[in-house]
């Protein structure tokens, strides 16, 4: 028992910008999801803000971040993910260092339908031409209503991709017993021994800062209709 | 007669019979109302958003815009409660988002309707006065007026099919 504890080093796999934007994402999908189906489209309108400004940061620390954040470092081409998924069923195979290879597909598949989601509902038009996008000022009414209906049906294929994920991380938990929702919140998995792990490289703060500043000033810009 | 052509005959007066009853629940005249009944909804909902793409722009064309869309919204709205006979909801088949609580609680339904005929008259004053620190907040409470009505009697927006 000793030795074995003694092999176990705690790794950091994620920084604190990737873990607080997914728990913001997950709340702010969330508030957007509630607000929509109960119609409270002014609280849907901000919340829908709020996750579009996450995604655009989450795309940014993806090509600035962390190690494990950049996209160059996990997103594999199809030899990768099919080795990858024909070992899928063994429950021997080692704990990948952030996102795995068949993984990553489902990152980039689910923020690209966030963002699909956002930017249809900064078009949509409501029924009272009341609460609307606020780049429908660009649309007809009528125009405007038929997004409205698109983004109903993308949000509909993202929650299951959502589902999905989810579907994934209980498998990895029950089958492969891998738990992958507490690295998730610490940052830090347990090591076994792996060969070629690296730590993480932390991407400094000010990089983050920069970005955020960025991303606001587009969030604001696209919040008021490229109007000034 | 013979017992197949008896059952052919009894099935054929069924049918009959069956559509007989639908259509006396749903007559020509509730149905003619449906299309246009749509289209008149949505020339009012384009004349709002026309309004507030006005206010969200901050460039306020009183003449050419917000005049002519108020007018829209208030003369349509004076008609608004003449397009919901009874007959003319689900029951007629047809696609529409009208649900059976406009029939069924019609007191409250019709309460709703002149309340937003009042939030539209209030609109076209302040049009005619081009009042512009009253418009916002008008426009918001005329929207809210049109909202309150679809919240209740109204299929939500998500559950069916774009309308054409």
């Amino acid at each position: 028992m000793e030795a074995a504890l003694a092999d176990t080093v705690d790794l950091r796999v994620w920084d604190v910008p990737v873990r607080a934007m997914h728990w913001l994402l997950v709340i702010g999908i969330g508030v957007c999801w509630w607000s929509g189906v109960n119609n409270e489209l002014e609280y849907h309108t901000y919340s829908g803000y709020v996750v579009l400004w996450i995604v655009l940061m989450r795309l940014y620390w993806g090509l600035v971040g962390s190690s494990t954040a950049r996209f160059v470092n996990f997103v594999r081409g199809p030899k990768a993910v099919l080795d990858y998924a024909a070992t899928l069923h063994r429950r021997d195979t080692p704990h990948a260092h952030g996102h795995n290879a068949l993984g990553a597909i489902s990152i980039v598949v689910m923020l690209g339908l966030v963002l699909t989601v956002v930017c249809l509902g900064l078009f949509a038009v409501d029924v009272d031409g009341l609460y609307s996008g606020p780049m429908s000022i660009y649309v007809s009414f009528k125009q405007g209503r038929h997004i409205a209906h698109s983004h109903y049906y993308w949000f509909n294929i993202l929650l299951w991709m959502i589902g999905l994920h989810l579907a994934a991380v209980i498998f990895y938990l029950v089958y492969k017993r891998q738990n992958l929702v507490v690295p998730m919140i610490s940052g830090k998995r347990q090591h076994r021994g792996e060969a070629g792990h690296a730590e993480m490289k932390i991407a400094p703060l000010w990089r983050f800062v920069i970005g955020a500043i960025l991303v606001s000033a587009i969030v604001y810009a696209v919040s008021v209709g490229f109007y000034f | 007669m013979s017992a197949l052509s008896f059952r052919r005959v009894s099935a054929a007066v069924l049918v009959v019979y069956g559509f007989t009853v639908l259509e006396a629940a749903a007559g020509p005249a509730e149905i003619a109302q449906i299309k246009p009944r749509q289209d008149k909804l949505r020339d009012m909902g384009g004349a709002l958003k026309a309004i507030t793409d006005e206010i969200k722009k901050g460039r306020l064309d009183w003449d050419n815009t917000i005049l002519p869309n108020a007018q829209t919204i208030k003369d349509r709205s004076a008609y608004l409660l003449n397009w919901f006979p009874k007959g003319s909801g689900p029951e007629t088949g047809k696609k529409t988002y009208a649900l059976p609580a406009i029939w069924q609680k019609n007191d409250d339904f019709v309460k709703l309707g002149k309340a937003a005929q009042a939030e539209a008259v209030k609109l076209n004053d302040i049009a005619l006065k081009k009042d512009e620190a009253g418009l916002k907040a008008q426009a918001i409470a005329t929207g809210k007026a049109c909202k309150a009505c679809h919240d209740s009697y109204r299929s939500p927006d998500y559950e069916k099919e774009n309308e054409e």
